[in-house]
């Protein structure tokens, strides 16, 4: 009836035009997924940088040879296949001859060599594999041969860990550049996501890769076919914790991470939002100096104040709930490929000042001052440091307690003469020859000799079983020697809105974009 | 009055060099650096090493101090370290949200602290005058990240009429809309604000009224509304309007509570992260501009305290 009469049609014309304007609504509307991340990344640079937010960016854009997969394996990303000599010592890959950089060409053996030998050279991480190389050559249009000196064991993980690790730029962009970090829009990959912008203090952008060729394999952890389901990826630099939270919660946010343990309880029973723990734990890390000060060469000292401690107090006091925190020595996770037992009878449960009191004064401790630095940039660190070094105090150990902000922190421990023990956190590794503190460079500097001969057998080798038992060895040197102390793992947790589809029940180390959609 | 204002530009110059000679000093003092912020954990000293050498941070201070000024003579502030941007740009990036915020929240603090602190003047000893000085001692004692989270908390997630937090830029997408974002934070930053505005408006009054020619005026038979606001109250505005000016300043470049708070890309953030990274360029940047806006702020007001006090002449 309403068709016949001109208010009929009036109406009938009004709601083919909204219909209308709503499909090509639609069509044009660009879904941007928004993540509200703790502090801008120091750059995009991740060959150069460990940086965790420089990693959470670039694992959208940048790809690697090989990935790990949910199960903690590097396996072949860009890489096709690769054989290994039996000798060890030749490794030969063949690339994916279908990948595109998001410049439009297509990656080629020299891209690779390129980006591998610039990473070798200034890269922190990439130090460590090419230490251990003769070469790096292309052998083909599609064909890599890394020479090795030696048999070394963790090659494929180190070229699988993006965090400080080597991603595959083009020629033109990453040959012969040094240790200053690329421009934002230099990041040119190869992932599903490519650099958009980056405006200082709002956000970094990322947008669809529409020519991006994935991985034909199914979707497994950091490996295998990823997809972008939304068309741009927004990082924002939101620094207060509430204010996050707010911003899922009001659905101004899609995802947050890094939510601080008192509100666990909480979220978990908010239907606004969901909680996403992560999967591999964060580490306080105590490094005893080896190089200079009261503990060179005094490792019953630092026995004396790791019988001192109890880790349980610090983790409660720092993580909050007891799904957040476990105060266990090991320095892989229970459940973990590399957990092992390796002497953690020594990790201290219950903290005994009289024993520390005595075994102090057995390692010839006279109450000389112990200089512990500490920084108020990271509140797990400072959680844990303040009450660990209550507990030393109370052991009727010295201790001089300096609080720097990071980067004086950071300048101060790399002079052997200024500190005794300083804290850090430090990241899940893939690989045990990722730990800074099997560093002999990074600042603690265990190079003991048991510590070298052990560390040499242990990457000269691939046999799994022989890795496995070596690094036991090497755990159970690390409670004797005390070059580091680890009262525990953090887990940190993030949260995103209900509407976000397609993210894992608990994350691998960190959050990644692929595959998620909204709704 | 044109002579006047050139005199005290001209006088600004040598303030500006000894507050850019303090600033560069002063950051090159604390320790830690850019290239060790930007290489990471895992960097050996070799590479930071190679990189403070490529970025000039090797050369002595004097040289690096007058390269800077140099090139800042000619209006070229540097690049940022870390964002590998003109310095100019991010500072720009950063004045538009600061400046619309401190506007934002100027308006809120003349059109709430000034009408407020005249009705406690005028009603002193009374109840009005209780309620007002109770309620500005209260705003001025709230904390204000407490505030900015609690407005987040009941405004913008629990009834959603507002953003909970960020600023998309008015300037580039032209979008007034985009104001909204802004309120929130205006109204924490004007709470403070606003007290103390009401409690130097009230004692400026409280002040003049015991001055003979209110007495005066009184006497006379005028009106007492007239006699508030044409004698007492113009009188009082002088040393108003003087902190007005220099609140101003503040809330463009201080405002670092309340711009971490709401997530806004303000000056005040952009200073305290800078410092953070030791990204030398945009600390020395920022100082310079800020410098360069007290300079003005104060010029202005003292033009306008010229208008509203014919005895104060300009020299």
């Amino acid at each position: 009836m309403i068709g016949t009469t001109r208010w009929g049609r009036a109406v009938r014309n009004l709601s083919a035009a909204t219909a209308l304007a709503v499909i090509s609504g639609a069509a044009f509307a660009q879904e941007t997924l928004k993540v509200a991340i703790t502090d801008e990344p120091p750059h995009l640079d991740t060959q150069m940088t460990t940086a965790t937010l420089t990693t959470i960016v670039n694992l959208n854009m940048m790809e690697t040879l090989y990935a790990f997969n949910e199960a903690g394996e590097a396996v072949p990303f860009l890489v096709a296949s690769d054989e290994l000599s039996e000798d060890g010592l030749t490794a030969v890959l063949t690339l994916r001859d279908d990948v595109k950089f998001h410049n439009g060409d297509t990656m080629s053996a020299q891209d690779v060599v390129d980006s591998l030998d610039r990473w070798g050279a200034h890269g922190g991480r990439g130090k460590l594999l090419y230490d251990m190389i003769e070469s790096v050559e292309a052998t083909g249009d599609a064909e890599v041969t890394i020479t090795f000196k030696g048999v070394f064991g963790p090659w494929k993980n180190l070229l699988a860990f993006v965090n400080g690790g080597p991603a595959i730029y083009p020629s033109e962009i990453i040959k012969d550049r040094g240790p200053e970090p690329l421009a934002p829009e230099e990041n040119i990959g190869t992932g599903p996501f490519k650099f958009g912008e980056w405006r200082p203090n709002r956000y970094i952008e990322l947008t669809k890769f529409e020519e991006y060729a994935p991985h034909d394999g199914p979707a497994d952890g950091y490996a295998g076919g990823h997809e972008a389901l939304v068309d741009k990826l927004q990082f924002i630099a939101v620094p207060d914790v509430g204010t996050r939270v707010s911003g899922v919660q009001a659905g101004d946010y899609d995802y947050a991470e890094r939510i601080t343990g008192d509100l666990y309880a909480e979220l978990n029973d908010d239907p606004s939002v969901e909680t996403i723990r992560h999967g591999a734990p964060t580490m306080p890390l105590l490094f005893f100096n080896s190089a200079g000060g009261i503990f060179k060469e005094n490792f019953a000292l630092r026995r004396a104040i790791m019988a001192a401690l109890t880790p349980s107090e610090a983790m409660a006091i720092a993580a909050g709930p007891e799904d957040l925190w476990d105060a266990q020595g090991a320095f892989y996770p229970k459940g973990n490929r590399w957990y092992t037992e390796g002497g953690l009878d020594s990790f201290p449960q219950q903290g005994d000042p009289d024993k520390a009191r005595q075994m102090a004064e057995e390692a010839g401790y006279k109450g000389e001052p112990i200089r512990f630095m500490l920084t108020t940039s990271y509140p797990i660190m400072y959680d844990t440091g303040n009450v660990l070094v209550q507990q030393m105090k109370d052991a009727g150990f010295n201790i001089d307690l300096q609080i720097y902000d990071w980067p004086t922190l950071v300048n101060r421990r790399a002079e052997t003469d200024l500190w005794d023990i300083f804290e850090t956190t430090h990241g899940a590794v893939p690989d045990p020859s990722l730990f800074t503190f099997l560093n002999d460079n990074y600042p603690g500097w265990w190079t003991s000799p048991e510590k070298k001969e052990l560390e040499a057998k242990f990457v000269g080798t691939t046999d799994a079983d022989e890795r496995m038992a070596l690094w036991t060895d090497l755990q159970a040197l690390a409670y004797e020697q005390v070059p580091v102390f680890k009262p525990g793992d953090v887990y940190l947790y993030d949260i995103h809105g209900p509407n976000l589809e397609g993210l894992p029940e608990q994350l691998l180390i960190w959050p990644a974009f692929y595959g998620v959609a909204k709704n | 009055m044109g002579t006047f204002i050139l005199k005290r530009l001209l006088s600004a110059i040598p303030t500006l060099l000894i507050a850019s000679l303090l600033v560069f000093s002063f950051i090159h003092l604390i320790p830690g650096d850019p290239a060790s912020v930007m290489l990471g954990d895992m960097a050996d000293t070799a590479e930071i090493e190679a990189l403070r050498v490529q970025m000039g941070l090797d050369r002595p201070i004097w040289e690096q101090y007058l390269t800077w000024l140099g090139k800042a003579l000619q209006g070229d502030l540097g690049e940022s370290i870390y964002f590998q941007e003109p310095v100019t740009r991010v500072i720009a990036e950063g004045a538009e949200t600061s400046i619309l915020l401190a506007l934002f929240t100027m308006v809120l603090i003349v059109l709430i602290g000034i009408p407020a602190g005249i009705l406690s003047a005028a009603f002193h000893g009374g109840k009005t005058d209780q309620v007002v000085s109770g309620t500005a001692m209260l705003f001025a004692s709230i904390p204000t990240f407490w505030l900015g989270l609690y407005l987040i908390f009941t405004v913008a997630v629990g009834f959603g009429w507002l953003p909970t937090s960020g600023f998309p830029s008015v300037l580039e997408s032209g979008d007034l809309s985009n104001l909204k974002y802004l309120i929130l934070p205006a109204i924490t930053l004007s709470a403070p604000n606003s007290a103390l505005v009401v409690r130097l408006v009230r004692a400026g009054m409280l002040d003049t009224m015991r001055d003979d020619y209110v007495r005066t005026a009184r006497a006379k038979g005028l009106l007492e509304h007239k006699v508030i606001l044409r004698h007492v109250f113009r009188n009082a505005l002088i040393g108003v309007v003087a902190t007005l000016g220099f609140t101003f300043v503040g809330l463009v470049s201080e405002a670092v509570v309340t711009e971490t708070v709401f997530a806004l890309p303000g000056i005040g953030r952009l200073v305290v992260q800078s410092i953070l990274r030791r990204d030398y360029p945009v600390i020395q940047g920022i100082i310079l501009v800020v410098v360069v806006f007290y300079i003005l702020v104060n010029l202005i007001v003292d033009i306008v305290t010229t208008h509203l006090d014919p005895r104060v002449k300009m020299a």
